[in-house]
């Protein structure tokens, strides 16, 4: 049901939970300088439980359209909602000690600034979950975009960090430009720009427009979420963004891409007559998804910085996340909603498992890491974890993720989808052979080339530790007994 | 004038912006490209919005134009940063980080 | 610091708390739309003894008329019904309303007093409440309510052999600082349970049960459900061919924290430890699993373990070795997934054991005896079960490994641990085996069919190949590791002449090349711990200073090239009888390996035991015979290879039901 403006409000309980959080740390800077780093940590952390005790006490499985349409309340964009908050949540915990984010040795420089604009990002992907229309999709995106420029450049008197800002700023301007332009063909072929409306006229609209229109938006999604070629920004911000942040970028704006990717294309493409059946869009997004893992995973092989290593392994993922749109039905969304859950534990430890050892000294090259699992063994272990998980081993997590991946693909060639998911299927899995083959060099190094280093333990600071194994206990939990977040997909992708 | 004229006027400009972006190693151009597609994607939207009738699109650019500032702010504010740190904005020379 | 400290627990439960809460919020579940609804009490019934009677309550707690089909019950299994329901024919009940059934445990003379392998089934009651899980089974009703039925069980021995060595690695952790010599005590107590149980278990294991006797020819089945929604199964059992393998596997990790005791201490010795019990947990399940998606977990848990252990604690090139085993491993294994998922979705539709309807199935007995895959489409031109069981064959093939297929072997085996060279050799090779019998075998056995001659092609090439090259060698170990190669080529010669005899060869040569090859390595392993060299030319002699190491070499190595008397020669000589009269001139080839097997076995018996002392080892070997560890690790395994060698019935029997059982589902494609 379609509701008006002010009864409205009543289901935007979490976002406005978020605004005042905002508020609260935005007047804190204004009060005290420089402002408590704990303080401003706590307040954040509050309002970031809080929107996400608010998402799941107020969920309903009937879906509403707010605002006469703009925005919908869902349970497939509260999915996205969790996503982003847990992510938030635990990088807000990580952000606490590492130097690059805030300079806690100096004093507690910039953290209300700091949090408040994660606050905003995180806001702005509740808002890319909940977007049911062309203008809050791109009121969402752009808002998740400006809010990373700011993060990223955020470490002072970093180069490093200044021009990862300056090239996500380049970057990101011209994927929002070619997505506005699609957006506005959209808009004029269908005469509105609420979706459903739009995915109705598309089926009617000659063919050509819409694919064109179409491809126009995916650069912008396709940035969010880092597919080739949209992907050059990734490993520039990646390894210059202070290390929460990336661990921030690479979860909460690509679950916010994926949900926008869901929501528009499953209206073009999904109905009968749609894009899927009338073009080679299809084609294209299995062409992208499999180029987009492949190139990840070959540039991932040479990288001798872990953060960037990193980075080209999630360009690598989300090839695989996007071999989940591509397969489409309920298997292809239920499969990428799955991944995306599984992808932030473990993408999220992986980073704080870099931010851990970056703030006890270390660096970030994988041949600095040598012998790290007898320095650092926690870290060391959930970083191991975190490896096999993004190749896809079981028992952990990610293995579940990539076989309802590699599912749903076979599930449609056998549908009549024809040898092309087969192909990219077999693509997929050979892809996980190459990634392990880098991802086992840093396992390597911090088991295997250890003669050289010292076994010196090191401290890590109490709160990484918490978040390491509040990270790891998830990622290998769900690897064998899964039936609860199957449960949630299931019911995101089934009242969508 | 037919809406025609101005979509090609707006496809004009979009190309316009891209080549700039990928042509010209200036930071600061290349933000000048930006909002050249920004503003042909408005173009098109306020072209569709008056031969539709409908005022969906105007609304739509206002909003537009106001993230567009934003973006542009954030631009030049990390643009005078890293000049202050490189004394360059040539895109081309302010990348460090290797491939 | 102080002020950290009191925050951290706060932290911990917060973030543990927002972990579990966005986990286990159920979304949907909120408010019951209206309509009719089935509640049926009790959810599973459990039979103790027959004749049995229980009483199951159908009730419709919703606001509409439900209304039901005709009940019936289902049998898991290939088995004999041994369950009945009173009759209901199809009715309607008012809300609030509720109809009492009877069901009975009726054994038949065939399986009185209980199935050997427990029974199990469910009541299936067919109705219009559409929460229920719809049911894609022809002639089935819209949604199926079901209530579980089974057996008593006893104990759940497999689980118990499976998972108990994790129970270790939590206790070899937490050895103190400075007491590391416990950690072996606890690795040897936690391998030598499940070895205990395996022997109890074969003890009670009934060799004459076959299919027909229900459940599938499986005996200590245990089936439960697993993953709410998905049609994944917990269901591990064991027929002649596992009960044995998990035997082999149990023995032969015992032998291997045996063989341990030579890794330093100061080695990380906990993680070594724990990464062996991991291990063990791996192959163990492998042998147990019978649902895909199970088997596929357990096979791949063992690649981490192998890795780390080649890796950390091997020789000098052991980063390459390791690598190249997990890259080897890991492309045949994710062949075997799209192969599983391909095989999943060409499935029939079924029931899980609880007696929730599925579209397809991951239960290998029942791809194996339910379902027939020839009338797939094929792929891209290929029939489809043969692309199937081409990617399974490649998985396992890798494992064996069949010639092409085999280099990664000679590298992790020099590199790799003497312990953990036993334990490649004596089990991991023999999945490959296990998985071609399991899966090749019995779930695609016209491709199987199709494949034969060229499977015959590739054992043969694997017996002579392996034995040309291990007389080549000049590393002993590297000798014993292409001796590997080449036994494992009867298995397959044996596997591919589809006849009970080239079977049974087969599984027994399985069995006699664990127990040797194990051995060999331990030989090899102490010579090296001596010496510090493997090269054949520096031996000489050793005989003369080491005379019960001489001993048992001669013996393993007797046994190695299938001396009659001795075990090997059982597996050999009836792989030869079974193929001779499928493949003659292939196997007549094949017999020329024995030649050659005998030259290089005798040359390094010779170049190692006999001849002139080289005197630079006098220090290091003379004096220094076995001492009582090493004797407690060969002398089991030598008793099992002489006993075995004049009385393999016990375990020949042991298989003979299984290997019909095999046969029949090649026979019937």
């Amino acid at each position: 049901m379609t509701l008006a403006n002010l009864p409205s409000f009543r289901h935007l309980v979490p976002e406005n939970i978020l605004v005042l959080g905002i508020l609260a740390l935005v007047g804190l800077s204004l009060a005290r300088r420089p402002a408590s780093r704990r303080l401003a940590g706590a307040i954040a952390f509050l309002a970031c439980l809080a929107a996400l005790a608010a998402t799941a006490l107020t969920a309903e499985s009937q879906p509403r359209v707010l605002f006469h349409g703009l925005l919908a309340r869902d349970l497939f964009g509260d999915f996205f909602k969790y996503l982003g908050l847990v992510t938030t949540a635990f990088v807000i915990l990580v952000a606490q000690r590492s130097r690059d984010a805030i300079d806690y040795r100096n004093e507690d420089r910039e953290a209300p600034e700091f949090y408040a604009l994660l606050l905003s990002a995180a806001l702005a992907v509740n808002l890319m979950a909940a977007a049911s229309d062309l203008l809050t999709a791109y009121v969402g995106l752009e808002l998740v975009s400006v809010m990373s420029y700011i993060l990223a450049g955020f470490t002072p008197g970093s180069r490093r960090s200044a021009e990862a800002a300056l090239k996500y700023v380049v970057y990101g301007g011209v994927a929002s430009g070619a997505m506005l332009y699609g957006m506005s063909l959209l808009y004029g072929l269908a005469a509105s720009t609420d979706l459903a409306t739009i995915g109705r006229a598309a089926a009617t609209a000659p063919a050509l427009p819409v694919l064109f229109a179409a491809v126009l938006c995916l650069a912008g999604f396709g940035f969010k979420i880092a597919v080739v070629p949209f992907h050059m920004w990734c490993p520039d911000v990646y390894e210059g963004a202070p290390t929460p942040v990336t661990a921030f970028l690479s979860v909460a704006p690509k679950a916010g891409g994926f949900a926008l990717l869901l929501r528009v294309f499953g209206q073009i493409s999904g109905h009968a007559q749609g894009l899927a059946d009338r073009s080679p869009w299809l084609l294209v997004l299995l062409v992208v998804a499999a180029t987009t893992m492949t190139w990840g995973n070959l540039a991932a092989l040479g990288q001798q910085n872990l953060k960037r290593l990193l980075a080209y392994s999630s360009i690598a993922q989300a090839g695989y996340v996007l071999l989940g749109v591509a397969a489409g039905g309920v298997a292809g969304q239920e499969a990428v909603l799955f991944y995306l859950a599984v992808y932030l534990f473990i993408s999220l430890a992986a980073f704080t498992a870099v931010a851990a050892v970056a703030d006890s000294g270390g660096g970030e090259s994988v041949a600095e890491y040598a012998g790290l699992g007898y320095r650092m063994p926690l870290v060391a272990f959930v970083l191991s974890v975190a490896l096999f998980a993004l190749t896809g081993l079981p028992p952990t997590a990610g293995f579940i993720g990539k076989y309802y991946l590699f599912a749903a693909l076979i599930e449609r060639g056998h549908n009549g989808g024809g040898a092309a998911f087969y192909i990219v299927a077999v693509a997929a899995v050979l892809n996980s052979v190459v990634s392990l083959y880098y991802y086992a060099r840093v396992l390597r190094a911090m088991y295997i080339d250890s003669a050289s280093a010292t076994h010196q333990t090191v401290a890590v600071a109490a709160v990484h530790r918490v978040v390491l194994v509040a990270l790891t206990v998830p990622t290998i939990l769900l690897g064998v007994y899964w039936s609860p977040l199957r449960d949630l997909v299931h019911a995101a992708v089934g009242t969508w | 004038m037919p809406t025609l004229y101005y979509l090609y006027l707006s496809f004009a400009l979009f190309f316009i912006g891209t080549a700039g972006v990928l042509l010209r190693r200036n930071a600061l151009i290349v933000l000048m490209a930006i909002e050249l597609q920004l503003n042909a994607g408005n173009l098109a939207l306020l072209a569709f919005s008056r031969s539709l009738g409908d005022l969906k699109g105007h609304v739509f650019a206002f909003f537009v134009i106001a993230l567009a500032a934003a973006e542009a702010a954030v631009g030049l504010a990390i643009l005078v940063g890293m000049y202050r740190t490189r004394q360059t904005i040539n895109l081309d020379e302010v990348a460090t980080m290797k491939r | 610091m102080k002020s950290q400290n009191r925050v951290v627990p706060g932290l911990l439960a917060l973030s543990i708390c927002s972990t579990l809460a966005t986990l286990t919020i159920s979304a949907g579940s909120a408010a019951a739309t209206p309509g009719p609804r089935l509640r049926l009490e009790p959810a599973a019934l459990t039979f103790t003894h027959a004749g049995e009677v229980r009483e199951v309550t159908l009730r419709n707690t919703g606001t509409n008329v439900l209304r039901i089909g005709s009940t019936r019950v289902w049998h898991d299994g290939s088995g004999v019904p041994v369950f009945t329901a009173d009759p209901l024919e199809a009715t309607g009940l008012l809300p609030g309303q509720t109809v009492a059934l009877h069901v009975r445990f009726v054994p038949t003379a065939a399986t009185a007093p209980l199935p050997p392998g427990g029974a199990f089934g469910a009541l299936l009651v067919p109705c219009d409440d559409d929460t229920l899980p719809g049911d894609p089974n022809p002639g089935g009703g819209a949604y199926i309510g079901s209530v579980a039925l089974r057996s008593s069980q006893g104990p759940p021995l497999l689980s118990l052999i499976v998972f108990f060595p994790l129970l270790g690695i939590p206790f070899i952790l937490l050895v103190p600082r400075g007491r590391e010599s416990l950690t072996r005590i606890v690795a040897l107590v936690t391998t030598a349970v499940p070895l205990g149980l395996a022997l109890w278990m074969i003890r009670q294991f009934d060799p004459t049960v076959t299919r027909t006797a229900g459940t599938w020819g499986l005996q200590f089945v245990e089936h439960h459900g697993w993953i709410r929604g998905f049609p994944v199964e917990y269901f591990l059992g064991v027929d002649g061919l596992s009960v044995t393998m998990v035997l082999l596997t149990a023995l032969i990790t015992v032998i291997a924290v045996g063989a341990s005791w030579s890794i330093p201490l100061t080695q990380h010795i906990r993680g070594y430890f724990a990464l062996l019990l991991l291990l063990e947990v791996g192959m163990l399940g492998v042998f147990c699993a019978l649902d895909f998606f199970l088997f596929y977990m357990f096979w791949e848990v063992m690649l981490l373990p192998m890795y780390f252990l080649i890796g950390i604690w091997g020789g000098p090139r052991k980063e390459y070795a390791a690598i190249k085993f997990f890259l080897y491993t890991l492309a045949g294994s994710v062949l075997m997934l799209l192969a599983i998922i391909a095989l999943y979705y060409s499935s029939k539709a079924t029931y899980l054991v609880d007696g929730t309807p599925t579209a397809h199935t991951f239960d290998m007995m029942k791809l194996a005896w339910a379902n027939d895959f020839g009338a797939e489409s094929p792929i891209a031109g290929f029939a489809f079960p043969r692309i199937v069981w081409l990617a399974f064959f490649v998985a396992f093939a890798i494992k064996v490994p069949v010639v092409p297929l085999h280099t990664w072997l000679p590298d992790a085996h020099v590199e790799a641990p003497t312990a953990v060279s036993v334990i490649l050799a004596g089990v991991l090779l023999k999945m490959g085996v296990y998985g071609m019998m399991r899966v090749n075998l019995s779930i695609l056995p016209e491709a199987t069919h199709w494949a034969a001659q060229g499977l015959a092609v590739l054992g043969v090439v694997g017996m002579l190949y392996g034995a040309l090259v291990a007389m080549a060698q000049t590393d002993l170990k590297r000798l014993v590791a292409y001796s590997s190669v080449s036994h494992m080529g009867y298995c397959l010669l044996g596997l591919s002449a589809l006849t009970p005899t080239g079977l049974t060869g087969a599984v027994a040569q399985m069995f006699n090349h664990g127990t040797i090859t194990a051995m060999m390595f331990l030989l090899v392993g102490a010579l090296y711990d001596r010496t510090h060299t493997r090269e054949l030319s520096q031996f000489g002699g050793v005989a003369h200073v080491m005379p019960r190491y001489a001993t048992v070499f001669g013996l393993a190595f007797m046994a190695s090239l299938g001396l009659p008397g001795l075990s090997g020669f059982i597996g050999e000589v009836l792989v030869f009888i079974g193929a001779f009269p499928a493949w003659q001139a292939l196997t007549i080839t094949a017999a020329l390996s024995v030649i050659i097997t005998a030259a290089y076995h005798l040359s390094a018996i010779e170049k190692v035991l006999l001849g002139p002392f080289n005197e630079r080892w006098r220090s290091a070997l003379a004096g220094f015979d076995l001492d009582l560890r090493e004797a407690a690790t060969l002398v089991p395994l030598a008793i099992i290879v002489i006993v075995l060698g004049f009385w393999p019935a016990p375990l020949l029997t042991t298989i003979t039901a299984t290997v019909q059982d095999l046969l029949t589902a090649v026979a019937t494609p």
